[in-house]
């Protein structure tokens, strides 16, 4: 339990997928400007994430290891998460409406999102059991909504702050993300 | 082992194409309406123009969904071209289309041909040409050439014709999503009725007091000789705006007006070429 506990923080920390590893970095400044927008973008990718794990990790167990192909897996995951995340969307459209309209057009995004396949190819390279993939999974998804949401925050409140004509909008948001970043990198030797 | 390789990737694909067409055959619509939106969203082009004012095809289904008005009010222009679309549309809102009335093409009110007035060498687009008196023709309506409509059109349906300077719909290819109308900063661009015959190809207005003749040999004149010479009462003279008005129904196509015109502003809007038009490029 303490190695599932311990995966959990160092994927959302430690091993933070938007700021440390730099994946999903478009949805890190195409979807940080509202705070609402950043959760509902959040919670889609930490449940396609889990979903994706558990689906590929199937997939490398039975097919990919036995007939010794596992040098191509991110072709096939590619093929696996976008047919996944289509199926999901459409049963979620047609069963829960209301849960459909929350997700909104996310779902559909995430389709190509990097830090989905930077997850399940990360669990291959650590040799991550099934538990520890959904936990990996779980800690990379609530790491990608936690930094999403800070930036969100300060990003609401940069529109409103006085800043330089020519550093408004996307640069100052780089700079702050570059801030985050440093933040972040101080979680380094916690564990 | 190259053999296997390429087995598994392709029983993963072929997996996972079944597996979503199963999904789209099985799965239970639970929610209420939703098959009606999916189908009135199956009609419709899909290309997400959003020329309708909605975010895309689906918004615009859903919105459908609610309120089969909307069809007459904001039509979809694109579906309207396509009879089998239409079918669909009228199948799954259950009302029936005038179809003539609501399908657009895209006109082109300028015949080219305005003398140059000076030499443009700025930004080569028409907005920023057209800001330096309004262009670098006599005529302030002219179409300048730079292509603005052509980079707007998602069809690639519009050209510049080289020798005449002037953009080109082709009119097979126009959905009428009226992108292009938008975007020329000289106006010339109306969407017309799909079974427009005649194309009035001049801008020129006498109201804004510029005479037609000294400025371009093609503009309109204000003469009146295709008025008369319509002998189907196809023709009325607006005369506020001192132009010539179609009247669809009563056109035959017999072509004089256009043989009338001695400025040869008039020309057949659809690909029925006769000796009597003057080709684009004069």
């Amino acid at each position: 339990m303490s190695n599932l506990i311990t995966i959990f923080i160092t994927m959302a920390l430690l091993n933070n997928f938007i700021l440390v590893k730099f994946l999903g970095l478009c949805p890190f400044f195409g979807v940080s400007k509202k705070l609402s927008n950043a959760v509902s973008m959040g919670a889609a990718v930490t449940f396609v994430m889990v979903i994706a794990s558990i689906a590929t990790w199937i997939i490398t167990q039975y097919i990919l290891i036995p007939f010794n192909v596992v040098y191509m897996s991110t072709v096939i995951f590619i093929l696996v998460i976008a047919s996944l995340v289509q199926i999901i969307e459409m049963f979620i459209m047609r069963t829960n409406y209301a849960l459909y309209s929350a997700f909104g057009i996310y779902l559909a995004l995430i389709t190509t999102n990097c830090a989905v396949l930077g997850i399940t190819l990360w669990n291959i390279t650590e040799e991550y059991n099934l538990l520890q993939s959904i936990f990996a999974a779980l800690g990379g998804g609530v790491g990608f909504t936690l930094v999403l949401a800070i930036m969100s925050g300060i990003r609401e409140r940069l529109e409103l702050s006085d800043s330089p004509k020519s550093m408004k909008g996307l640069p100052i948001a780089f700079l702050v993300a570059m801030l985050l970043g440093l933040a972040f990198s101080g979680f380094g030797g916690i564990i | 082992m190259n053999i296997v390789v390429i087995l598994v990737l392709t029983a993963i694909g072929i997996a996972c194409g079944a597996i979503i067409y199963l999904a789209y055959v099985k799965i239970p619509h639970k929610v209420k309406g939703l098959e009606k939106i999916e189908e009135i969203s199956n009609a419709l082009p899909g290309m997400n123009c959003g020329a309708c004012g909605y975010a895309g095809c689906f918004a615009y289904a859903q919105e459908l969904a609610k309120n089969s008005d909307l069809i007459t009010q904001t039509p979809c222009a694109v579906a309207m071209q396509d009879p089998e679309a239409v079918s669909c549309l009228e199948k799954a809102l259950n009302i029936s289309l005038d179809t003539s009335a609501l399908c657009k093409k895209a006109l082109i009110h300028c015949g080219g041909n305005s003398e140059v007035l000076y030499n443009y060498d700025g930004i080569q687009s028409c907005k920023a040409a057209a800001r330096l008196g309004s262009g670098y023709k006599k005529c302030p309506y002219a179409c300048l050439g730079f292509g603005d409509c052509v980079a707007a059109c998602p069809q690639g349906g519009i050209s510049i014709d080289k020798e005449g300077g002037i953009a080109v719909i082709e009119q097979g290819l126009c959905t009428g999503c009226g992108l292009c109308a938008a975007e020329c900063p000289q106006g010339l661009i109306e969407l017309v009725p799909a079974g427009t015959k005649v194309a009035f190809r001049c801008n020129y207005q006498p109201l804004r007091d510029i005479p037609g003749r000294e400025k371009c040999e093609y503009g309109c004149i204000h003469c009146r000789k295709c008025f008369n010479a319509c002998k189907y009462e196809a023709i009325t003279w607006n005369k506020e705006k001192a132009i010539p008005e179609f009247d669809i129904e009563k056109c035959t196509l017999c072509g004089k007006c256009i043989e009338a015109c001695p400025q040869h502003t008039l020309a057949f809007f659809t690909p029925v070429r006769t000796e009597a038009e003057p080709a684009l490029s004069q």
